[in-house]
């Protein structure tokens, strides 16, 4: 009974609050006439009789706060009428709260987006069993140069090393593939081992996967084929079991097929993998193999880092005449840290680190707006404390405002957050794992945190102005303006704002800065109206080298004679960031010191037609001749870059060296300087070695082709297939424009312009806002003595310009720690920065000048109000 | 010498409030004037007291409350003591029979040995 009766009361106190509201006002006025007309009736007189009435219960309104403590719901109670109040308060004021919803909105979603984008990127584990276990092995020679494996290292990791319970490598590829009567297609195929699979610990879907007896030279020729591909040419999984398939006209037997979600393989997708012969290697070279081990119970890193280390030195030495590296080792890494790269990381960082400072800025806004609402609501909150509110009282109606504000904000952020990871994997595509980013749970988790510390955060200091300060101080400045306290608040608050959305805004000028310096590289070739094809050749037909270099000559020649095209050539290079293959070589009069290593420059083959149809000139020497056959008198081209380097002096034709370490060829001999290319990305060095195809015969290359008029169109591209076509129909093309091409290298430099660049603009947008509301603000209190002084004769200019000046002085103060910031950090972006200082003070001038006038802007908008108060209004009127 | 404070023993309020209840229904300014009344001008009912005292005694469901006419004719709410309020009482009022007992004779005691 007294329990039950306990809950129904209590429920009541809860759900029935305003009738339990209206009986107790009722029954406190009742309470309060039955008094008075007592004391009447004794003969006090009325009005006396009602102030001893009221002050017996001490207070109407303090009694009814004692009952509703005493019916043990308060807290709660209060939290409610709190919330309430906060949502009755923020609707009085819409364009207060829109705009500090938005404001902070656009911190938290944008906060929270990258959140999402590290924790898919960065944060969530690799989906294998126990990822923590699996490394990939590299050719390390410091932390930024680490190469892949060559058979010949392969092989000796397989044999000799204690530390792995699986080991298995994989080389990525491509090449022209079939099914059934499908037209031939270029699609990317790894060669793997059995043991690959068994590291990541897959399984397959249908069939079987890899087996090391797959692997024996002369096995019969097989694959596994990825779930999309098997449904997309058979149907089903289980009906690809068995069936052939052609790869550059080898055919192949699917033994197998992967889980529909297994679409990635140690960070790279390929339509297939065919299993990779172990061919016993004749040198050290090349380095293209993926090598991956799965950590033995009990071997840590540092072990398996030992024994792969005591491998190198036994294994290095044996084939030093095909290689001479003494300073690298095999070392195992990671598996994530290796598929993320030391790029992605400080990628992801550079974002996190933009969007802070936008959320910063964000919350310094709001907190601004609040003490300035604060201050246009002294009446009412003056009132409030004389009818009894305590400080507490007024400081819990604040952090309700702020609440309020934070959550709607949190849900406006994880909306717009959702938006931007829906874009993010095409936007960045680059980042390896952006296609696993999605706005799940954890995103909406840190949206939500990301709202209450912002709204926490941005209470802290309109909550100091509020509890800070005596109650008749708060009744009292309302005449005179604000308190020194809060209006230093402000002051703090705006040039907090400054001093941040400086760094970002020089961060973006340093990163455009960069691009525009990149976008300004002489590539070394004409990208405009030149087209490319890439196209493999199938092995099976073209085993003859002599096939071979005929399939190129034809086509160089063929598509030159094509009323298309003005030119053509050959090369297994193409500008300006794929060197499929860099190589090895050893100068015969300057050779590395013993213990030194030897130069890896882009290396390729190329036909003349190709300098030509890249308008590539010659400098010194001569092209390459049709006697030039390799043979006993190899010889090569060399980029200037190439000459200047090794031969400042000059002369560098007719000087040789050793290819591929290989020193029991014949030396090979420089005939011809040209001019430098970028094969490495625009902002690399342009070494660059050429041979001719005789020597160098690839069995995959482009074509370039110069099309007649200017600009490359959908015709250029189907000439160029009818032409491959008549040729070879097996032979499929990948397509592309150099000017795609250059344009494509500079896409993640313009990305991340872009995106700080963004960052930086809503920064300063919301510093100037801020700066505007505080100098508005300002005008607004200081009315009375800005008419004083007009009526002293003041002109409307220079009270303009005293607004301004007050309202610079904190920009500037800002500013001036902003530059600070950015000084200090700014190294921190040196790994994106080309041909600008981290502290480049151009730039950085520039980035001052450009925020100090949006600031000027600002407070000049702010201040013309001033110059349109009327002197007699102001002063009569209030 | 000492003064009769006026004050009400803390805790007794509650008691005081069955005591009035038990009587008849009241409403709160009522309770507080017959309490004065029964006191004989012993002590003042501390009005800021009263009504959260009520809330408490409502909660433990020793008391409910009903909308009467009071005797003036206007709309009043009256409180009623329950049945587990009147058992309520009982123990109270035998416990502080007991205490009241055993204070009077440690203060007899005192008076005398000080005398």
């Amino acid at each position: 009974m007294s329990v039950f009766s306990h809950l129904r009361e209590r429920a009541r106190a809860l759900f029935g609050r305003d009738r339990m509201e209206h009986d107790l006002d009722d029954e406190m006025r009742f309470h309060i006439e039955r008094d008075v007309e007592e004391r009447v009736r004794q003969g006090t007189d009325p009005v006396t009789a009602r102030r001893a009435a009221v002050m017996a219960v001490g207070g109407v309104e303090q009694q009814k706060e004692r009952v509703r403590d005493a019916r043990g719901v308060g807290v709660l109670e209060n939290l409610g009428a709190d919330l309430r109040f906060a949502l009755r308060a923020l609707r009085r004021d819409p364009i207060f709260s829109v705009a500090a919803a938005l404001v902070l909105a656009l911190g938290i979603g944008a906060a929270s987006a990258v959140y999402g984008i590290a924790d898919a990127v960065l944060f969530a584990s690799l989906p294998y069993p126990e990822p923590d276990r699996i490394v990939r092995v590299y050719q390390k020679y410091s932390n930024d140069n680490m190469f892949g494996l060559s058979m010949v290292d392969v092989m000796a990791i397989a044999e000799q090393q204690h530390s792995f319970s699986a080991f298995g490598v994989m080389r990525p590829g491509s090449g022209s593939v079939s099914a059934a009567n499908a037209t031939p297609e270029q699609r990317g195929i790894g060669r793997a081992t059995s043991g690959f699979f068994t590291v990541l610990g897959v399984t397959p879907a249908a069939g079987r996967l890899l087996q090391p007896s797959d692997e024996t030279p002369g096995a019969p020729q097989v694959m596994v084929l990825t779930h999309a591909q098997a449904v997309r040419w058979f149907g089903a999984p289980e009906r690809a079991v068995g069936q052939a398939v052609q790869v550059d006209a080898v055919p192949y037997t699917v033994v197998g097929v992967l889980p529909p979600n297994v679409t990635n393989l140690a960070g790279w997708s390929p339509a297939m993998w065919a299993a990779m012969p172990l061919t016993p290697p004749q040198r050290r070279g090349p380095f293209g193999i993926r090598a991956f081990g799965r950590l033995k119970d009990g071997v840590t890193m540092e072990s398996a880092t030992r024994d792969l280390g005591s491998i190198s030195e036994r294994i290095f030495p044996i084939w030093k005449s095909s290689f001479r590296d003494s300073t690298s080792r095999l070392t195992p890494v990671d598996l994530r840290q290796a598929i993320l790269g030391a790029e992605s990381p400080r990628q992801v960082g550079l974002l996190a680190a933009g969007v802070f400072l936008v959320l910063l800025v964000a919350v310094a806004n709001v907190a601004m707006l609040m003490l300035v609402r604060i201050s246009a609501r002294e009446p009412e909150l003056a009132v409030r404390t004389a009818l009894g509110a305590s400080r507490w009282r007024l400081g819990r109606l604040l952090a309700g405002e702020s609440i309020v504000l934070g959550a709607v904000a949190a849900v406006l952020g994880f909306a717009l957050a959702v938006l931007i990871l829906r874009l993010a994997p095409s936007f960045m595509p680059t980042l390896p794992r952006i296609s696993n980013v999605s706005a799940n749970a954890r995103v909406a988790v840190a949206a939500a945190g990301a709202g209450l510390v912002s709204a926490v955060v941005a209470m802290i200091s309109p909550m100091l102005s509020v509890l800070g300060r005596p109650v008749t101080s708060i009744v009292a400045d309302r005449r005179v303006g604000a308190g020194k306290r809060t209006d230093r608040m402000r002051s703090v608050l705006v040039a907090t704002e400054f001093g941040l959305a400086l760094p970002l805004l020089f961060g973006a000028g340093l990163l455009f800065n960069s691009f525009v310096r990149l976008q300004r590289v002489n590539p070394g070739f004409n990208p405009d109206g030149t087209v490319a094809v890439s196209i493999g050749l199938p092995l099976a037909r073209y085993q003859d080298p002599a096939a071979g270099l005929r399939f190129w000559r034809e086509l160089e020649s063929r598509v030159r004679s094509a009323a298309a095209f003005s030119t053509a050539g050959v090369s297994s290079n193409l500008p300006p960031t794929d060197a499929q293959d860099i190589n090895n070589f050893d100068l015969k009069d300057k050779p590395v010191p013993p213990g030194g290593n030897e130069h890896l420059p882009p290396w390729m083959g190329a036909s003349n037609g190709y300098f030509e149809a890249l308008a590539i000139p010659l400098i010194e020497g001569r092209l390459f001749t049709p006697s030039d056959t390799g043979g006993n008198f190899p010889v090569a081209i060399v980029s200037q870059s190439w000459a200047k380097k090794y031969y400042p002096e000059g002369g560098a034709v007719g000087k040789q060296f050793i290819s591929g370490g290989c020193t029991t060829c014949p030396l090979m001999t420089v005939i011809g300087v040209v001019g430098d290319v970028k094969y490495m990305g625009l902002g690399s060095s342009s070494d660059a070695v050429y041979e001719p195809l005789t020597q160098y015969l690839p069995s995959s290359a482009n074509l370039v082709a110069r099309v007649r008029g200017s600009t490359p169109s959908a015709g250029s591209f189907k000439a160029l297939r009818e032409i491959v076509g008549s040729m070879d129909p097996q032979i499929a093309l990948v397509e592309t424009t150099l000017r795609d091409e250059v344009d494509r290298s500079l896409d993640d430099p313009r990305r991340f312009a872009t995106i700080l660049g963004s960052f930086a603009f809503t920064t300063v947008l919301l510093a100037s806002v801020g700066i505007f509301g505080l100098m508005a603000y300002t005008v607004r209190t200081r009315r009375r003595e800005i008419g004083v002084r007009m009526a002293l004769g003041a002109q409307p200019g220079s009270v303009v310009g005293m607004i301004v000046a007050r309202g610079m002085r904190y920009a500037i103060a800002g500013s001036v720690i902003g530059i600070g910031i950015a000084l200090l950090g700014g190294r921190w972006l040196r790994g994106f920065l080309f041909g600008v200082g981290s502290t480049d003070p151009a730039t950085l001038a520039l980035v001052t000048i450009t925020l100090l006038t949006a600031a000027t802007l600002a407070c000049w908008f702010a201040a013309r109000r001033a110059a349109r108060i009327h002197p007699v209004e102001a002063i009569a009127g209030n | 010498m000492a003064e009769s404070s006026g004050e009400l023993l803390q805790g007794t309020l509650e008691m005081l409030v069955l005591k009035a209840l038990s009587l008849e229904p009241m409403h709160g300014w009522g309770i507080g004037h017959r309490i004065e009344q029964m006191a004989r001008g012993a002590f003042v009912v501390p009005q800021g007291s009263l009504y959260p005292a009520l809330q408490r005694l409502i909660n433990k469901g020793w008391i409910r409350s009903d909308w009467r006419t009071s005797e003036n004719n206007r709309r009043a709410r009256y409180y009623l003591i329950t049945r587990a309020g009147t058992r309520q009482l009982q123990v109270e009022t035998a416990d502080w029979e007991r205490a009241s007992k055993a204070v009077n004779a440690i203060l007899r005691v005192a008076t005398a040995e000080g005398l």
